[in-house]
């Protein structure tokens, strides 16, 4: 069942589907951060992927003489895929000011990889009237440039169409979550985020028609996955379900994240109505998603995750941070106390992009386990 | 995770040490007039907060690159609390302290030295506490980041700028709305109205200040260059914490006939000047006395510090004084390495170095600061394309235990042998 979205990540960047649109004569563009509104590129007729690094912990020798060593492994990662000419098919990329991490990997790519297109958005880190109103500008700003570099005009109709293609994913996603609720799902945490991450890294319209297969076959294909506690996983971006996996096989179910590569990636659906224009109504949804720990106030994604944790029936939250992601790092503190408020135990791990959960990080989630387990009895 | 109130906060330390430095200056023959206003300015600072609670004045604590014009208009007592931090750690000794209780409160030991000690030394109650937090994310993450753990450690109630990563014109509204926002947050907190006036006249002066700051740069170009190896913290420090006061002017005034005098009489900040360099980012404090000394030995000046001192271009105008203040925060010479690294931030780098006619460029590249060091291979690329060395130093701003003094010396020293080589 998983096979296909299995295929896209192991073949990523370069997937059978990326080669065969490029040798169609279109174009791919690769976006750095969540809040790159990539139905904007879909309806420029592009092809928008995510740009992510290595899916295992490996050295990053070029990453690290370009960025220094004390960038984040995700930035160093991605820089050095992109350096060593993983990337070498986009014909843009774009960036924001999100975190520094993304800012500075966004900065170097403009002047060493020569991928033709840049930009980036300018995001700020409110979401009050006067935060929308210069997000939107932004979004203008980016579709005006996009028009100008490819000398065509992306139309209120076409900017629908991709809207409803983005949002039957979300809505596909939403459905596949809500199995996770069950006391015994069909789909396990490892396998879930096989899926997410083959969401950005191939055309949406076959994605939703491999999630809708996906979603017809699993409740009756007998899987089913319980484990000796319901975790959440929260913190930096997260790409290897080998992760996931190192968790599960301990005996827990990974039920529910607040990922930028899950969650956060897929939450909220573009709304419109008679009052909006397409462009609004998508530079509303992007700036009001699901936060990212970037996001003042940070209560915003604190009860956000809190009630994912009530929805997902979650016993315990395993924090993984990249070291130096900065933004993730700084919301640890507060972000224990209110899940300690709320009588959920929080596991705080200091990880590498990439890791597979090594030797220590499994004896730490051992001793987490069984103290929830403990709790239980 | 809350401030201990009850313990004496170490304010008084930094003015003790501020009195120290008067006092030698006194009896040190090169000693500076502009050094002496400088010292007792920062005694007057510090002193000024340590008595604010008796004197029942209102305390706002602000990160760094913060528009503090709009506090003294309000009459509002700033507490810079980086600047205060370091200060309190340079003068007490007590930095493992401090950060280790920034560690106890759960900060991961990548956050930046600067920025996990001042949280610890809030929640060990080294700094006083606030009565409000105002913080924005100029210019980096951690700054971002840091104000609402500090609010929480202080109890206290607190004000984030956003402000926009590039200059349009949408941006510039975006900001002087969010200053506007601030003002109104600061009057209901404080009870203080905003005087415009006064924040005119303060805008005027600061402007005065941005041509004194740009004209001391100026007389920097002479050969030999005629300001100390880390004057350059002394400038910084003027802007960090008193913008537009009448005592920055003075000193300005001040430090630049000093200047001027001696780039008259062909008078360097060192007696043979040999390598003119230009400096990234700041030295390890514990390491500014041996700087000194090493650049003395060396004939070794610091003459440029393109993201420190290098104002931008523009006016202040005091009739939009608001607008004013906002366009400020893009003319900090430190803000060229907020926005997009374009080609004009780059191209800035490279002035600088022909300008003054630099030799070689130290990096201090600090373990905790990662948008600084992942410039390194680029600004060492740019500058070796115009035959300019870079030697980049691992550091950290703050904790002594990153690099000793053997080692800096061991560097600089091979880096200066290069340079004579050439
Ligand atoms: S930490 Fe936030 S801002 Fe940075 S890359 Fe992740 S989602 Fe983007
Ligand atoms: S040291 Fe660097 S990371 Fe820390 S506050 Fe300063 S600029 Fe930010």
């Amino acid at each position: 069942m998983f096979d296909r979205f299995i295929e896209v990540n192991s073949t990523f960047p370069k997937t059978a589907h990326v080669l065969e649109h490029k040798r169609q004569g279109g174009l791919v563009f690769g976006w750095l951060c969540t809040y790159v509104p990539e139905e904007i590129m879909h309806a420029a007729g592009a092809l928008p992927v995510r740009i992510t690094g290595h899916n295992q912990e490996t050295e990053l020798e070029d990453g690290s003489a370009y960025l220094y060593v004390n960038n984040c492994s995700f930035s160093r990662s991605c820089l050095q895929m992109g350096l060593r000419g993983g990337y070498d098919f986009l014909d843009g990329v774009v960036g924001s000011s999100t975190c520094d991490g993304a800012r500075r990997l966004f900065d170097l790519w403009r002047n060493y990889i020569e991928t033709p297109f840049h930009h980036v958005l300018t995001i700020p880190r409110k979401s009050t009237p006067e935060a929308h109103a210069l997000y939107y500008q932004q979004v203008v700003q980016f579709k005006e440039r996009l028009e100008e570099f490819l000398g065509i005009q992306i139309t209120d109709e076409k900017l629908h169409q991709s809207i409803d293609v983005y949002n039957e994913s979300r809505t596909l996603l939403k459905n596949l979550y809500e199995l996770r609720k069950l006391d015994n799902p069909p789909i396990s945490g490892a396998e879930t985020m096989e899926v997410l991450n083959a969401s950005f890294r191939m055309p949406k319209e076959l994605f939703n028609e491999y999630l809708k297969d996906l979603l017809r076959d699993l409740p009756s294909s007998g899987h089913t996955h319980n484990g000796l506690a319901r975790l959440m996983v929260t913190g930096s971006v997260l790409t290897n379900p080998e992760f996931i996996k190192s968790i599960e096989n301990q005996g827990a179910l990974v039920v529910a994240d607040d990922l930028c590569t899950s969650t956060r990636y897929w939450s909220d659906p573009v709304e419109l109505n008679e009052d909006t224009t397409p462009l609004q109504a998508i530079s509303r949804r992007y700036l009001d998603n699901f936060p990212c720990a970037r996001m003042f106030p940070s209560d915003k994604r604190f009860n956000r995750i809190l009630s994912l944790v009530q929805d997902f029936k979650v016993d315990g939250v395993i924090s993984q941070i990249i070291r130096y992601c900065v933004a993730y790092a700084h919301d640890l503190p507060l972000l224990t106390e209110r899940l300690r408020a709320n009588g959920i135990p929080m596991l705080a791990l200091d990880v590498e992009y990439g890791t597979s959960g090594s030797g220590q990080i499994q004896t730490r989630v051992q001793a987490f386990l069984e103290m929830l387990g403990a709790r239980k009895r | 995770m809350i401030h201990t109130g009850e313990k004496k906060d170490k304010i008084d330390a930094i003015i003790r040490a501020c009195g120290v430095m008067l006092r030698m200056n006194k009896v040190r023959p090169d000693a500076r007039e502009s050094e002496n206003i400088y010292y007792q300015m920062l005694s007057n600072y510090f002193t000024r907060l340590q008595d604010a609670k008796d004197e029942g004045r209102f305390v706002a604590a602000h990160t760094v690159f913060f528009p503090t014009e709009i506090l003294y208009a309000m009459d509002i007592v700033p507490m810079h609390t980086e600047t205060t931090t370091w200060m309190i750690s340079l003068f007490t000794g007590e930095c493992a302290d401090l950060l280790s209780a920034g560690t106890d409160l759960g900060l991961a030991s990548e956050i930046c030295t600067p920025h996990r000690g001042l949280a610890g030394a809030f929640a060990s109650g080294a700094l006083p506490r606030p009565n409000v937090m105002l913080w924005s994310n100029l210019i980096c993450d951690n700054t971002a980041k840091s104000g609402e753990l500090l609010m929480e450690i202080n109890r206290c109630p607190g004000f984030f700028i956003d402000h926009p990563f590039q200059h349009s014109e949408d941006e510039m509204k975006y900001l002087v709305g969010e200053l506007n926002s601030m003002i109104g947050f600061l009057e209901e907190q404080s009870g203080h109205k905003m005087n415009w006036d006064r924040l005119a006249e303060i805008v005027a002066r600061m402007d005065r200040q941005i041509e004194l700051f740009r004209e001391i740069c100026e007389l920097r170009k002479a050969v030999p260059s005629p300001f100390h190896t880390q004057g350059f913290l002394e400038l910084l420090t003027i802007d960090y914490l008193f913008p537009g006061q009448p005592e920055a002017t003075d000193y300005l005034e001040t430090l630049r006939q000093e200047l001027a005098d001696m780039v008259k009489n062909g008078e360097g900040a060192v007696s043979d000047e040999r390598f003119r360099l230009m400096s990234f980012f700041i030295p390890p404090m514990h390491l500014i006395g041996f700087l000194e000394r090493i650049s003395q030995e060396y004939g070794a000046v610091s003459v440029t510090e393109p993201f420190f001192t290098y104002w931008g271009e523009g006016r202040l105008d005091p009739n939009r004084p608001l607008e004013s203040v906002a366009e400020k925060s893009y003319m900090i010479p430190e803000t060229r390495m907020y926005g997009p690294l374009d080609d004009r931030a780059l191209k800035s780098i490279v002035d600088c170095a022909e300008q003054y006619r630099v030799d070689g460029a130290i990096y201090y590249a600090d373990v905790g600061c990662r948008h600084t060091c992942a410039t390194i291979k680029l600004f060492k690329d740019i500058l070796n394309e115009i035959d300019v060395p870079v030697l980049t130093l691992d550091c950290d701003v703050v904790d002594p235990t990153i690099t000793s003094e053997e080692e800096v010396r061991e560097k600089l020293e091979r880096f200066f042998e290069l340079l004579e080589d050439r």
